[in-house]
């Protein structure tokens, strides 16, 4: 894989408290060590039901982008090995008008994994993934009930601004500005700093959130190229440079892959566990496979309610409830 | 009968019809100005170009010597220094455009971003309602109320003696004339740029919004951004309209061929002006004489030379923006 920390060119960054000066989320949770544990490592044949695969064929999970990945790296998945909860949900419920689209789901969302949220088209994913950034405020007609805390802290209580700063977000269609590849990647930076910094401060930081999102050795050459030009895949690489250049803790995902191609959403899919190491991720997906090839946790919701919540393999391989058997049956069955 | 065996126009050939009434127009535009300018072209010699567009005599009492095809000074029946004249309409105009962009700005941010839905579906109409209304009952308004209401309330009778032996103030004025063009070019730049703020995609909007920036900033920094085209043509389709506008401002801008003077303060808002387009209206019963009607060519000429520049500007304005993917 090319994003792969030993062999990633590093880049000398001064630190982000530098160029930020209202850095809102002063005090950040340190990562937790993720040591390569010898994973049950899952293989997955598009046609056959999800099986746990021997420790000896590990590269069947890594979507590697050309190299063949090698164990131990990203390509690993850290099952058994839960991160600190920094997200958590407590009976949320969401309306449109009346009409509850989001009917009290508790939920957490954990440091360092990949929570993937599934269930048929119409069933609450996007609006639950936006009211965790308080996105549907955007909507007039949404309401919400129910408490969402970040490490502990109603996020009624933050500035929005701080939240969404904290908790960024990728759409499903790529949406990069029309402005250049440098610019995109440096909105953020620039709009939440205090004073304008100039482009020798920024750049060290965007040459490092293009590379962390697999992007930088194809637009090196020219980053005042405009971001439209950019192919499907690259476009929503950018979008995903954007959101991780101020380092959030959380990154929403809806529907990341739904526009690109199979070669994109490889390299996308490995990104996602490539950043899962700093960040937590919520990722909605219509694609099983893909929801299995990333999800450490899988949260299956259906008309609204969370029918079913629980490890990736527990939840393709032993489906509790009769729905989400019926649900993902379909797909690996 | 066997129409449908016709073969269909091939793009070509509706590529050559279209580029032929293109050029059409263009020569009959080329024609124009050629037209326009030989008819200016004696008033612009006699005077030289830089009399003709600088300060002198009194201007009007020029045109009525023009009129009269006689002169006071000797005989020179041609002579025009129009200086008064294009100051006061670069700046009416100017004011009026600066003063309604900004506003027009602030309302569509307002209208497009902060306003309650139920209180934009009644003004978005409305404002397309006022941009229709024909200048000529903005410039009644104009005369019947504020310019009266001006010299009443707001002009003291000390401001009025102050300048009595230079001008008379009456009402009609810069003020009253910048205010009341404001009003009528305003409303069609609001439509303009509500127009593009909504065209400017969701996606964009959200993603400025999702990475923690304030709804304020992000319209600024992407939707405007975006929208810098139609705010630019919005700019230069409301100056046209201001240079052209003579009847309204025949009404309300006090028809005197004077030069408002900074140096008297606020009182300059209250001195009287007549831009070009106004002198073409006030004079179109006098073009029998020779040395009207060149004059009055002249200042056509200027506007229309004036609007072609604006086009232009406007478009290579616009250019560098194809750039990065803004539609223009
Ligand atoms: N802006 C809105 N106004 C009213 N109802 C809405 C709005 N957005 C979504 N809904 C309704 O809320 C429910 C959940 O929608 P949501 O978009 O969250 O579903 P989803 O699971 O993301 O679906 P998909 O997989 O098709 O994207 C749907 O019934 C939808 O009709
Ligand atoms: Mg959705």
């Amino acid at each position: 894989m090319r994003t792969h920390d030993d062999e990633m060119p590093k880049v000398k960054l001064p630190s982000l408290q530098d160029v930020m000066d209202a850095d809102p989320a002063g005090s950040r949770v340190p990562d937790p060590v993720h040591g390569a544990l010898p994973p049950p490592v899952r293989r997955i044949v598009l046609d056959q039901p999800p099986t746990v695969a021997t420790p000896a064929a590990p590269q069947t999970r890594a979507a590697g982008a050309g190299a063949a990945p090698t164990p131990g790296h990203g390509g690993v998945r850290h099952a058994g090995e839960p991160g600190p909860e920094r997200m958590r949900l407590d009976a949320l419920s969401v309306f449109y008008d009346d009409k509850a689209a989001v009917k009290s789901v508790d939920l957490s969302i954990r440091q360092g994994e990949v929570l993937a949220l599934i269930g048929p088209s119409g069933c609450g994913k996007t609006t639950l993934l936006r009211t965790l950034n308080r996105l549907t405020e955007l909507t007039a007609s949404a309401r919400r009930e129910g408490r969402i805390a970040l490490d502990d802290t109603d996020i009624d209580e933050l500035e929005v601004t701080t939240l969404r700063r904290r908790v960024a977000m990728v759409f499903q269609q790529p949406n990069p500005f029309p402005m250049s590849i440098f610019d995109n990647v440096a909105y953020a930076l620039r709009e939440q700093s205090m004073k304008r910094p100039g482009k020798a401060v920024i750049a060290p930081h965007v040459h490092d959130a293009l590379q962390r999102a697999g992007l930088w050795d194809e637009v090196k050459d020219d980053l005042d190229r405009p971001a439209l030009r950019l192919s499907g895949g690259q476009q929503q690489r950018l979008c995903i440079a954007r959101a991780i250049a101020t380092r959030p803790e959380v990154l929403l995902m809806d529907e990341p892959c739904s526009a690109l191609d199979p070669k994109s959403t490889e390299v996308i899919e490995s990104l996602i566990l490539e950043l899962r190491k700093d960040l937590a991720i919520v990722i909605v997906t219509h694609n099983l496979q893909q929801a299995y090839r990333v999800g450490d946790h899988v949260a299956f919701m259906y008309l609204g309610d969370l029918v079913e919540y629980g490890a990736a393999e527990q939840v393709f391989g032993a489906p509790r409830a009769q729905r989400t058997r019926d649900y993902v049956g379909g797909a690996f069955g | 009968m066997f129409d449908r065996f016709r073969a269909p126009w091939s793009d070509r050939r509706a590529e050559r019809v279209l580029g032929a009434l293109a050029s059409l127009v263009l020569v009959i535009i080329a024609l124009m100005v050629i037209f326009v300018a030989i008819k200016a072209w004696p008033t612009l010699r006699h005077n030289s170009v830089v009399g003709w567009f600088g300060f002198g005599d009194e201007v009007d009492v020029q045109i009525a010597n023009q009129v009269n095809g006689t002169s006071g000074t000797g005989g020179d029946a041609f002579k025009l220094n129009a200086g008064p004249l294009i100051y006061a309409t670069i700046l009416t105009t100017a004011l009026a455009v600066v003063i309604g962009l900004a506003f027009a700005l602030f309302s569509a941010i307002f209208i497009v971003e902060f306003a309650p839905p139920r209180l934009r579906r009644i003004i978005v109409p409305v404002v397309r309602l006022l941009a229709a209304v024909p200048s000529v009952i903005y410039g009644l308004i104009g005369i019947l109320v504020l310019a009266p209401f001006v010299n009443d309330h707001v002009i003291s009778d000390s401001r009025k003696r102050s300048v009595e032996y230079v001008v008379q103030l009456s009402g009609t004025s810069l003020l009253v004339a910048t205010v009341i063009l404001t009003v009528m070019i305003t409303p069609i730049m609001i439509a303009i740029v509500t127009d593009a703020l909504y065209s400017v995609p969701k996606g964009w909007k959200e993603g400025a919004v999702a990475l923690g920036v304030n709804r304020w900033r992000a319209m600024w920094t992407v939707s405007i951004r975006a929208a810098r085209p139609a705010i630019i043509a919005a700019a230069v389709l409301a100056t046209a309209r201001a240079l052209g506008e003579g009847i309204m401002l025949s009404m309300v801008s006090g028809g005197r061929g004077f030069s408002p003077n900074p140096l008297d303060g606020i009182t300059v808002l209250f001195e009287p002006l007549r831009p070009l387009a106004a002198t073409i209206v006030e004079n179109v019963e006098s073009l029998n004489a020779p040395a009207v009607r060149s004059s009055v060519y002249a200042f056509a000429l200027l506007l229309l030379f004036s609007s072609l520049m604006l086009s232009l500007g406007g478009y290579l304005a616009k250019q560098p923006m194809k750039k990065y993917g803004i539609r223009v």
